[in-house]
């Protein structure tokens, strides 16, 4: 194999060259050799010398080429011509010069910027993961707070990765697939589909089944994940923390096999709990008191030895009753019997008790095991959960309920239980960097070491008016906000004084009109801005709202520093090594595309803005001197990623290091991965920081004409029912959800002609699928056309695939099909657009963490015509 | 069994990665007089009106929580409110850094040198998702 040199990439003729780089097919980004001959890419694999994917790499990556050498490839800036904008009508493209297109953007952008720079909207895909920083570094230079990821956020981002950040310091979680023996996945398909890590989580995954891990999967289809497991638990769409809470309590009051030691050392759970709900704090310090049993009295959580924190007893502090706050947990599970776990999710009782007995002797509470010499605690049990179990108006309590297991136990980032990826990282051992650790932050509560932007689990910031559009700094648990683009967004900008309107938007590469809910809210809120800009592969039917449209490199023709980074995003959790990869181009630019980053440097030049985006890249990068971009200076991207490498791992690791190389790696310690005995943090088995955050909120929005339901912020969580589950209308007897196919990427890859062909030869990929008997029951066919309404009237129609993988009430879409616009021939008319079914509007949002609820009570209808 | 969860790990043999705190490393001298500190705001702060650059004279031993208190008397609790949440802890967007150095706890005292150090402020964009 030749190894990859700049020089070589200069030679115009006969070359032969692997060079490392990485995918960005999906935002796992996982590692990739790239053979180059004679200037065409003929073949793309996994890079072994790399931690991110170990050399794997999935069917989707291998079809990159096809998506770079897609012939409906933009390849010049564009203007449209006609000024209606709809989702049915032609733009009329016209080429521009990129001197046309800059001069003109520029323009706008400077007038907007004078105006009030919050009127930008800057909105990206997050499938490009190395996107967030040069995007995240010019909406800050710019000025504007508003920006967004569009459906990926709503629909996973609000709650996974919060309640992952809250209780395990991390992006995401999975088992620790080395030593876990007994994993129950909720609605997730970690290492068994696409996502976070994925070929590193499959390969792991892989080798845990045949070390015979047991892998429960709870969810309402036998999906990727279900397939391999040892067995799959169909359940009601949404009701996820039924199961959950009949679980935890069959552990903690039938079984009493909890880790009392993790709870009194490791949770809230000793903290006094007043009648309020509330803390009872020291008068003084104002700290959470425990009830001393030593002292038999009162004490702050920090002067009392662990062991001698009660869990349980009812006392008295002062003339104010309380009792700690694993004992309101304990009274607070007893009504969630498995009798009532299998009315509320139709799981049977007997199966409820089975998995919680299960998960608890499973655990081996109170064993440790020897790893590299060190002596660790050992609970190879681990619960997790992902989009499915939380893409749900209850959203929180969902995969709170799922994380209780892990914490019940003690299995939460120890050997073989459940881990965040990467929560603890001491850093390269020659640089000490990039370093960080999870510390105790208000109430001695964990508070992230590393985290994907600002605004971190925990602490939530106190509520305010809001001054974002997304309402983000009014509703401070959520992230990614579906009210920039809401049916009510307009109504709620107005009862909360938002003081200015969006007007301009820059997108790359998202595609909202298909990735968030029903088409005609989104476009509705698309027609509403006065100015888009869109940086794209391919026309979408989003980019056909553009005024402008710039072609942007693919991932094989564009250059990134950190394609992995933060490492609780993408690197595989457990054991292993760190690594640090770069994406460098494999293939020139082809017309007059350029690479989005440096569009968005010489856009600042233009506008005047290039002295706050260089401080932005210095506060994104963490850039310290003597590596710190200075004044109005004008890098070029490469300079800035350069920058980078060599202020991480030394002046000799610079880019051109890392262009020979591809990555760096170095061994990862057991007490970065198994940190938590290691760091004086606790997490909230009891959340109490939820109510008074529930309360100020109400306080603010009560005045103002919206109710928020304070239910959604009790400390304990509970089943709350979807909009789906009080449905009663006669008919609509069916839970319509979807699932992200192993072969596709969100609404991206329809197009990518390799991976068409394959989603064809998959009965379900373009398919909806249907419980065979129910449909029996109604009369319906293997492969009969239908209509598909929502008790709203939407409607969407497909294909039938009868089986028997499919709750008999659910109804199952795979992935964000039906395009229709013409820039995507191949995935024109393929497959099912679910997500046109979904109301977009606070009645459907998470009050809490305003994730987007996902389930849909539906009918289904034959259509006339038949194919 | 038994065994406390919390007691297998023996903290004094094992490596523990504590991570350097994020202090500026420039020279802390307390005992000289009037500190002057050359103040840079970017991003939203550059644009909402406030002057972008100047210089502030604070007394010895003060901290970058005088620095908040001066921005507030020169730009108005509007600017401050920008930077500081209700309860007067610095807002986690808001990146502050002294020589190149971040900063995060607001009593970090400021440097007396021979040179102003120059201070620069951003506001970083801070929902993230996906």
């Amino acid at each position: 194999m030749n190894v990859f040199s700049p020089r070589q990439f200069q030679t115009p003729a006969r070359d032969d060259v692997w060079v490392p780089s990485s995918c960005s097919i999906c935002y796992g980004t996982c590692s990739i050799l790239a053979h180059r001959v004679d200037g065409v890419v003929v073949k793309i694999e996994g890079n072994p010398d790399s931690a991110v994917g170990k050399g794997r790499l999935c069917g989707k990556g291998v079809s990159g080429i096809m998506t770079h050498y897609d012939p409906n490839r933009l390849r010049y800036p564009m203007r449209r011509t006609n000024p209606k904008k709809g989702l049915y009508q032609d733009p009329g493209w016209k080429r521009i010069s990129w001197e046309e297109a800059l001069d003109e953007i520029a323009e706008v952008l400077r007038k907007v910027r004078a105006d009030d720079p919050r009127k930008l909207v800057v909105q990206r895909t997050t499938t490009v993961t190395a996107s967030r920083v040069p995007f995240h570094a010019f909406a800050s230079a710019f000025g504007t707070p508003n920006f967004s990821v569009s459906g990926g956020g709503q629909h996973c981002g609000n709650g996974a990765h919060l309640i992952s950040g809250i209780m395990h310091a991390s992006w995401s979680v999975v088992p620790d697939f080395d030593y876990c023996n007994y994993a129950i996945f909720f609605g997730a398909s970690k290492g068994h589909s696409a996502g976070h890590a994925s070929c590193s989580n499959m390969g792991k995954a892989a080798d845990a089944r045949v070390r015979g891990m047991k892998m429960v999967v709870v969810d309402p289809l036998c999906n990727f994940a279900a397939a391999k497991a040892t067995e799959w638990v169909p359940l009601r769409v949404g009701t996820d923390a039924a199961l959950a809470l009949g679980m935890c309590n069959v552990i903690v009051n039938d079984l009493g096999s909890y880790d009392g030691p993790y709870l009194q050392a490791k949770t809230n759970a000793p903290y006094l709990i007043g009648e309020d709900k509330l803390y009872v704090r020291h008068a003084e310090s104002g700290k959470p008191l425990v009830w001393d049993l030593r002292l038999n009295g009162p004490r702050p959580y920090d002067a009392v030895a662990a062991a001698d924190m009660a869990l349980e007893g009812d006392f008295m502090v002062g003339e104010k009753p309380c009792r700690p706050a694993f004992q309101c947990l304990r009274e607070h599970l007893r009504k969630f019997t498995p009798e009532w776990a299998e009315r509320v999710s139709g799981i049977p009782a007997a199966t409820v008790r089975r998995l919680g007995t299960e998960f608890a002797t499973e655990a081996r509470v109170g064993s440790t095991i020897v790893v590299d010499g060190v002596t660790l605690p050992y609970r190879p049990v681990a619960a997790i959960a992902f989009r499915g179990a939380q893409g749900h108006r209850n959203s929180v309590y969902n995969f709170y309920a799922v994380d209780l297991l892990n914490q019940l136990v003690g299995a939460a980032d120890v050997v073989g239980g459940c881990l965040g990826f990467n929560p603890t990282s001491h850093g390269h051992p020659d640089t000490g960097r990039v370093s960080y650790v999870p510390s105790a932050g208000p109430d001695g509560l964990m508070v992230v070491g590393s985290w994907m932007g600002y605004h971190y689990p925990y602490p939530p910031p106190p509520p305010r008016l809001p001054k974002n559009l997304g309402l983000q700094d009014l509703f401070v648990i959520g992230m990614t906000s579906p009210f920039l683009d809401s049916v009510d967004s307009e109504e709620l900008w107005t009862k909360f004084e938002v003081p200015y309107r969006p007007e301009v938007m820059i997108n790359f590469g998202a595609n909202l009109v298909m990735s968030i809910a029903n088409k005609d809210a989104v476009a509705e809120s698309l027609s509403r801005y006065k100015f888009i800009v869109s940086f794209d592969l391919c026309l979408t039917e989003t980019s056909n709202f553009a005024d402008i449209l710039l072609p942007d490199c693919g991932y094989l023709q564009s250059l990134d520093s950190r394609s992995n980074f933060p490492f609780i995003f993408s690197l595989p959790g457990g054991l292993g090594e760190w690594c640090w990869p770069i994406r460098q181009p494999v293939l020139p630019a082809d017309g007059e595309q350029r690479q989005f980053a440096e569009v968005l440097l010489e856009l600042a030049d233009r506008v005047g803005f290039r002295a706050d985006l260089n401080a932005a890249y210095n506060a994104w990068l963490d850039l310290q001197p003597p590596y710190r971009l200075t004044g109005d200076e004008r890098y070029s991207y490469e300079n800035i990623c350069d920058r980078e490498l060599k202020n991480n791992f030394g002046a000799e690791r610079g880019l051109d290091w890392f262009k020979s190389n591809g990555v760096i790696k170095w061994k990862k310690k057991p007490q970065e991965v198994y940190w938590r005995p290691f760091v004086d943090v606790r997490v909230p088995v009891y959340w109490e920081f939820l109510k008074p955050i529930g309360d100020k909120i109400a306080a603010i929005a009560a005045p103002r004409g919206l109710n928020v339901p304070l239910e959604y912020y009790d400390p304990l969580p509970d089943f709350l029912p979807c909009r789906s589950h009080c449905c009663d209308k006669p008919g609509f007897d069916f839970y319509g959800f979807y699932y992200r196919d192993v072969v596709h990427t969100n609404s991206f890859t329809m197009e990518n002609p390799w991976l068409d062909e394959a989603a064809q030869l998959d009965p379900f990929s373009y398919a909806i699928a249907m419980n065979r008997a129910e449909a029996r029951k109604r009369g319906f066919s293997d492969g009969q056309m239908v209509w598909v309404e929502s008790e709203t009237g939407r409607k969407v129609k497909g294909r039938l695939k009868l089986t028997e993988g499919i709750h008999p009430e659910g109804l199952g879409f795979a992935a964000m099909c039906g395009h229709w616009t013409d820039g995507q021939p191949i995935a024109k008319g393929k497959g099912v657009f679910y997500n046109d079914l979904l109301e977009l509007d606070w009645e459907h949002a998470s009050p809490v963490n305003i994730n987007l609820d996902l389930c849909v009570k539906v009918r289904v209808m034959a259509a006339e015509s038949a194919s | 069994m038994g065994i406390r969860w919390d007691a297998v790990v023996d903290l004094a043999t094992v490596d523990i990665g504590t991570v350097p705190p994020p202090t500026p490393r420039f020279v802390i001298d307390q005992a000289c007089g009037p500190i002057a500190v050359d103040v840079r705001l970017f991003g939203a702060l550059a644009s909402c009106g406030a002057d972008r650059s100047f210089r502030l004279e604070l007394p010895a031993r003060a901290t970058i929580a005088d620095v908040f208190v001066r921005l507030g008397e020169r730009f108005g609790e509007p600017f401050l409110a920008l930077l500081l949440d209700e309860t007067g802890a610095k807002r986690r967007y808001c990146r502050l850094f002294v020589g190149g150095y971040p900063v995060e706890d607001v009593n970090t005292p400021l440097s007396a040198g021979a040179d102003p150090s120059e201070i620069e402020i951003i506001l970083l964009v801070a929902p993230e998702g996906g």
